[in-house]
């Protein structure tokens, strides 16, 4: 290697030289890995081909639609390999498995919105948001005896485990007068399903999510106005090393800010225009 | 309930059924051969073959599916070990069903009575014959019902290789009721497609019953 050339050999080079020689290993087997992980921006352009993944299961970011992708996500990372210049291939794996993946280096960013917290923090680097994640609720259209978001008092809520939304539900319910219910799901699905047959009284999710869904079918569902949560957002993450990367797609995001294409996005999934930080801000949660 | 959305995703769904089978098709046949490699170093008269047979028997039975699956696509990739979705379903089937249908075997192969074979040595039956003309044919009669029963459980435990990104059926299912909000009309559709792959995996098994025909000698 060129390095034990010019330096030194020192412990570090070895040890350098021989991850270099696993990755090149691991690349006679499978797909091209990084042979270090700073120059992943490198890899995908020379590589050609950025390769991501989401669970299509979240309208309207991800969206399987007779196995087309589709959705808010879809068409932003178009616009951002657009901006790079290369193809995108999209991936579609459980949520459970996106974060190991990315770590395993399966793929190089993932696409999944993910809200930005302090805990993820320490484990992720976050792109600047992409959309709006603040938690609100939603009810079925015919119940009259929800009409703000206080009205959970004393009733039961669903909502997806492990999500911030969730964590948001269990504080705001902690201040109001009666206790509220909490189901937890596996996925916000299922939550939908159980309201919709009565066993919950209102789901809880990012406001985006449940805007979509109520669209889809107002005859069974509607909004509880306004959000009650803190103003949070949702973006994507890449792997703690890979600044370059998650750079060069912030750049490309905060572009398609600027020329228009964000908010045609926004005007096709959401029905409306949304402002976004220019910077990953500070989580509060 | 509105069945129009099984029929607008129809095509997807037969598309997912397509892969479930293929997929369960080729995890059945990896795990037959492997199966077949360990039912005879169990039945070996080597103590080294035995023990190896008796531990891959164990092992690959004790371990949940899923956490086989996870292991093989994510875990081996921190070696350096990249191994690509397809193969990561299949092998992690094929290597999980290969435990089971060595026992199918090895369970069938000692059903049959010990002093048929003895009675042929003695007969001055050579060792192939013994195994080819008596041993074989009655443990195969014997093995269709659980091979069966087997090749039906491993295509439902097929819906666990989504956790690689593989778009089976069960998956698909998950992604047409968060796509339409309507989970029982997808998930519905999704089980009558299942329904329908065992219910000719069952017409199969019945066919070579009879064309065995199992339960009537032996």
């Amino acid at each position: 290697m060129a390095t034990s050339k010019t330096f030194p050999v020192t412990r570090r080079t070895v040890l350098r030289a021989g991850l270099a020689a696993a990755a090149a290993s691991g690349a006679l087997i499978g797909r091209p890995r990084g042979a270090s992980a700073d120059d992943t921006l490198a890899e995908v352009k020379k590589r050609g081909e950025l390769v991501i993944a989401t669970e299509m299961q979240f309208p309207p970011f991800d969206i399987s639609d007779n196995g087309t992708y589709k959705g808010v996500d879809r068409d932003l990372i178009d616009a951002v390999a657009k901006e790079l210049g290369v193809k995108v291939k999209y991936l579609d794996l459980p949520w459970t498995s996106i974060l190991p993946g990315l770590e395993a280096k399966k793929f190089d960013l993932c696409i999944a919105p993910v809200t930005i917290t302090k805990e993820r923090m320490k484990r992720y680097l976050f792109t600047v948001p992409i959309a709006d994640a603040t938690a609100a609720l939603m009810k079925r259209a015919n119940d009259e005896s929800i009409m703000k978001p206080e009205d959970i008092a004393g009733k039961t809520v669903g909502g997806q485990k492990g999500t911030s939304q969730l964590a948001q539900l269990k504080e705001f319910a902690s201040k109001l007068p009666k206790p509220v219910e909490i189901k937890e799901y596996v996925d916000n699905n299922q939550s939908y399903a159980d309201l919709a047959a009565g066993r919950v009284d209102a789901s809880v999710n990012s406001f985006p999510n449940l805007a979509y869904a109520v669209a889809q079918r107002s005859d069974t569902f509607a909004m509880v106005l306004p959000p009650f949560g803190a103003p949070t957002y949702f973006s994507w993450v890449g792997r703690l090393d890979d600044k370059s990367l998650i750079d060069a797609v912030n750049t490309a995001i905060l572009k398609t800010e600027s020329d228009g294409t964000m908010v045609e996005i926004q005007k096709t999934w959401f029905g409306q225009t949304m402002n976004l930080p220019k910077t990953v801000p500070e989580p509060k949660i | 309930m509105h069945p129009q959305v099984i029929l607008q995703s129809f095509g997807y769904l037969t598309q997912a059924a397509g892969v479930t089978i293929s997929v369960s098709l080729a995890g059945i046949a990896l795990g037959f051969v492997l199966g077949a490699c360990v039912c005879m170093a169990r039945l070996s008269g080597n103590a080294a073959l035995k023990r190896i047979g008796a531990v891959y028997v164990s092992f690959f039975r004790g371990v949940p599916l899923l956490v086989l699956l996870l292991f093989i696509y994510y875990f081996l990739a921190e070696f350096g070990i990249e191994v690509p979705a397809l193969a990561a379903a299949v092998g992690g089937l094929g290597l999980s069903s290969g435990a089971y249908q060595a026992e199918i075997l090895r369970g069938a192969l000692n059903a049959v009575p010990r002093g048929q074979g003895e009675a042929a040595t003695a007969l001055g039956y050579k060792r192939v014959d013994i195994w080819r003309r008596i041993l074989l044919p009655q443990a195969l009669r014997l093995s269709v019902p659980p091979f069966i029963n087997e090749y039906i459980l491993l295509l439902k435990a097929s819906s666990l290789v989504s956790v690689v990104g593989i778009a089976e059926l069960t998956r698909v299912s998950m992604n047409i009721a968060s796509s339409t909000y309507r989970p029982l009309e997808a998930y519905v559709g999704g089980g009558l497609f299942y329904l329908a792959i065992n219910l000719c995996f069952a017409a199969l098994g019945k066919v070579a019953e009879r064309r065995l025909g199992v339960g009537r000698a032996a």
